[in-house]
């Protein structure tokens, strides 16, 4: 028996994930493209192609670090942080770990950040973290002005759990769910929310983690609700999975916006509300991007699908890469940071897909792929609109 | 590698970097390290360099590079032949033909054969018929998509209609080669012209044949460049059989006469605790009262009539050999076998697909065998008992192939690589054995075997084979090791 490195400092999550490389993947490469598709899934891998740019290659990796075979290099780097861990190897994969790949690639990188540090351009995400409670560095907000403009009462049945990305980048998003909401008449609020944790979990960077989890439980608990609702993906993963990995229990129901606003939204409904409103959108051909955290990672591909074709005028044609398919838009995994240039190339073959189609609208439903699929937007100068569904949404009711 | 000094890594680098580009060679570790070994039992060893070849001029290159600095290559395609076959084992740099090198060049609907270059998987040129050529079909083995289709045919694989047609070294219509010194050679009737062009590869008779210098060489004498693979016409009807075997000589004699009557793409027979694995049970075990094997018996056909005829023989075949041997095999149709099994047996039935029981754990090894037909019986029936010997669930994968003359013995192996190699490698030591007594040719060979093999064949085929070598390879270039040279 080889001797195998001591990781009793890492989290115990990712001490269970990393352990699962000893007995599991033989390299059957079917984590390479789509199974049964046969097309390409993995942005990493296509771009840099060599093995240790693979799932399965990571998890190589992760064997011969736990094994003591491999020595931490700077060299080990790339390999394991240029990954989006957009978890399409995971839909593509037929074997028992299938579910665990993203977990050992993000135990991998809380395995690299403890030997040897986080790479210098995702450790920036941290400093503001500590210090704002969010990524970006953005003073932080309360919400108490928007708790104020809505309305909002510190109770409610319903918690909106804004994310980061939407109250201090895509704040359109955040505003078109508020109003949504409010048109649907949800007994909802917010609370003085922090960063969920997602890009500290992504880049294996967790110390904080822990603290901004019982945080935000905390607070959303004080509400009295029953049920939170996000419109970020990356939020919407991190509550409904990572949470309870560290051990913190929300007990409530957490649903996607897509999801919760397409369990309300009734033909009827939508019909009193364009009467209304006297909005009569004009026909749109729309095609819908999965966000990874909600679709290869959640495996929530019929909800954002079933509201939008809801949507009064919206006429949805796919891209061929969809659902377990679906192509990454290359922002996710610490990548948007560590390697801005390729996460545009990654959402630029995404934006083309899109534009193949014939659609003059991207719809997704993250604030993360919609800031990436836009830049690439801008950069390649492509013909199409990119929006999140909510507010396609909002601006039909 | 043999110790190559700095200054000459160095050299090699640069002239590799010339080559291919930057962005497509590597020498760090992480990247060599993920191709330092592979499922099997085999020895792990780094290579040097990593590079991913796309075109034939750079394969030319490369190959110069390394005769001039006497640097093995190692042809490379997705590493999992379960025969250690990628393993660098001195050295050397890695051609990873998948990621770059992998277009389908062409394919000839009339005269039924695809041209692909060396990193085409089975996945792909399955995408590509389904999409753009319906009416004709490829075969497939009970392998992941993402396997090396040009490997696969130059190793003579099997697939799923070996039973009718053999391996798969005897549907490559011609190839192209680099050779040692830069040459590159098309063999087969792809000879005639004196440029490449996509109309000429549908044979490779009645010219001498000089495609057996690199069908199952292991990658010792040449890199592929290009392949020609036949193709067959897509019936359409196609319909399998199951059936449930209780005891050994019986079942061989059934493959045997099912073969000969050449009704049938494929027949094979796995050991029912596979079906057990598939059924998802962790250790599964075989209980008396269940058959020992099950059989899968797929057939295709024009017309329905014609499916009628072929089953009315398949069943024939079987009264007289449940008479003989007594009542002890039932057929089904496969829909109701895999109701009675598990849905997930219909794999067989949509390759090529993931047999989820092989991707289990992290080691996976075999003694893949060509064996003489008449010796089935006893090999299924001894190959079963060191699987209990060495307590590992029996995984004994079998078929008959091509009408009869030859056919498959493949005990497969699942295991944990760190804790379980020592246990799996002598259970293969056995399985060698027990192949050597009963005149089974491994296929797919890795090097210790091959060396185990020098024992018992003919010191002269030996010395030929090593005069050829040495004419083909006089530097040695060409994936050391192999074979045991």
């Amino acid at each position: 028996m080889v001797e195998l490195a001591d990781i009793s400092g890492l989290s115990q999550p990712s001490q269970e994930a990393l352990k699962l490389v000893l007995d599991r993947c033989i390299r059957c490469n079917t984590c390479k493209y789509a199974y049964k598709e046969f097309t390409p899934t993995c942005p990493s891998g296509e771009t840099f192609k060599f093995e240790s740019y693979w799932a399965s290659g990571r998890i190589r990796l992760a064997r011969g670090l736990l094994t003591q075979r491999l020595k931490w290099t700077a060299d080990m780097l790339d390999p394991i942080f240029a990954c989006t861990a957009c978890g399409a190897c995971g839909d593509s994969c037929q074997a028992p770990h299938q579910d665990q790949i993203v977990d050992i690639i993000e135990s991998l990188r809380e395995f690299a950040v403890k030997s040897v540090g986080a790479p210098a351009k995702q450790a920036r995400l941290v400093p503001p973290v500590a210090e704002h409670f969010n990524p970006y560095g953005a003073p932080h907000s309360d919400n108490a002005e928007i708790r104020a403009k809505y309305h909002l009462k510190p109770t409610a049945s319903v918690v909106y759990f804004i994310g980061c990305t939407s109250n201090y980048r895509q704040q359109q998003l955040r505003d078109a769910t508020l109003s949504v909401l409010q048109k649907l008449g949800v007994d909802f609020t917010v609370v003085d929310e922090r960063c969920c944790g997602s890009p500290l979990i992504r880049t294996g960077q967790l110390d904080l983690v822990p603290g901004l989890m019982r945080y935000n439980a905390d607070a959303i608990a004080a509400t009295g609700a029953k049920t939170i609702v996000t419109s970020c993906s990356g939020c919407y993963r991190t509550m409904k999975k990572d949470f309870a990995k560290f051990g913190v229990d929300l007990g409530l129901e957490v649903l996607h916006s897509s999801e919760f606003i397409n369990q309300k939204l009734t033909p009827a409904e939508i019909k009193r509300l364009q009467q209304k409103s006297g909005k009569n959108p004009a026909v749109t051909t729309v095609t819908y991007h999965d966000p990874c955290h909600l679709g290869h990672h959640m495996g929530v591909f019929d909800a954002p699908r079933e509201l939008l074709v809801k949507i009064p005028g919206i006429k949805l044609v796919e891209m061929p890469r969809n659902r377990t398919s679906a192509w990454c838009c290359g922002a996710g995994g610490g990548v948007k940071i560590g390697y801005p240039e390729w996460a545009v190339h990654i959402a630029r073959e995404r934006v083309e897909e899109a534009h193949q189609t014939g659609a003059t609208t991207l719809v997704s439903t993250c604030p993360f792929c919609k800031t990436n699929l836009s830049d690439a937007n801008a950069q390649a100068g492509t013909d199409i609109d990119v929006i999140d569904l909510i507010e396609l949404l909002d601006r039909a009711l | 590698m043999q110790n190559l000094t700095d200054h000459k890594k160095t050299e090699i680098k640069n002239r590799l970097v010339e080559i291919f580009g930057p962005q497509n060679v590597t020498d760090k570790e992480p990247d060599l390290y993920t191709y330092s070994y592979d499922a099997t039992e085999c020895e792990p060893h780094m290579p040097d360099f990593v590079a991913l070849p796309e075109t034939v001029d750079q394969v030319v290159a490369v190959v110069k590079l390394a005769n001039d600095m006497e640097v093995p290559l190692i042809p490379y395609i997705s590493g999992n032949n379960v025969g250690g076959l990628t393993i660098p084992v001195r050295g050397g740099i890695i051609l990873d033909f998948s990621k770059r090198m992998n277009k389908i060049l062409h394919v000839h609907e009339s005269s039924m054969y695809a041209i692909l270059e060396p990193g085409v998987t089975f996945g792909q040129l399955k995408k590509c018929l389904d999409d753009h050529h319906p009416s004709l079909r490829y075969s497939y083995p009970f392998a992941p998509p993402f396997s090396g289709a040009v490997g696969n045919a130059l190793l003579s694989g099997m697939n799923n209609m070996s039973s009718a047609h053999g391996s798969m070294g005897d549907w490559i219509n011609g190839i192209e080669v680099v050779l040692h010194d830069g040459t590159v050679a098309r063999i087969g009737s792809c000879f005639l012209g004196k440029e490449f062009r996509t109309d000429n590869w549908h044979t490779r008779y009645p010219m001498p044949d000089l495609l057996g210098l690199f069908v199952n060489w292991q990658g010792m004498t040449g890199i592929v460049t290009k392949c020609a693979v036949q193709l067959w016409p897509r019936r359409p009807i196609e319909k399998a059989y199951v059936s449930f075997c209780y005891g050994f000589e019986n079942t061989a004699e059934l493959m045997r006469e099912l073969g000969r009557a050449e009704i049938a793409d494929d027949v094979l027979v796995v050991s029912v605790e596979v079906a057990k694995m598939l059924l998802g049970i962790p250790t599964p075990i075989k209980i008396p009262e269940e058959p020992d094997f099950a059989m899968l018996i797929q057939l295709s056909a024009l017309t329905q009539k014609h499916l009628e005829a072929k089953y009315e023989i398949m069943q024939c075949i079987l009264a007289k050999v449940n008479q003989k041997h007594g009542n002890k095999i039932f057929l089904t149709e496969f829909d109701a076998g895999a109701s009675i099994v598990g849905e997930s047996f219909r794999f067989a039935y949509d390759l090529p697909a993931v047999v989820t029981p092989l991707v289990e754990y992290s080691g996976l090894t075999w003694y893949g065998s060509y064996a003489p037909p008449e010796h089935l019986g006893v090999l299924l029936e001894k190959g079963t008992a060191i699987f209990h010997k060495y307590n590992f669930p029996p995984f004994v994968y079998s078929k008959i192939m091509k009408s009869g003359h030859y056919s498959l013995f493949r005990p497969i192996i699942r295991y944990k690589k760190d804790s379980e190699e020592e246990r799996a490698r002598s259970a293969l030591e056995e399985f060698f054995a027990l192949g050597v007594e009963y005149g089974c040719l491994p296929y797919k060979t890795p090097a210790w075997m091959c060396n185990r093999l020098k024992e018992f064949i003919d010191p002269n085929w030996l010395e030929f084979f090593k005069k050829v070598k040495g004419f083909m390879d006089p530097k040695g270039i060409f994936n050391p090791g192999r074979w045991g040279i």
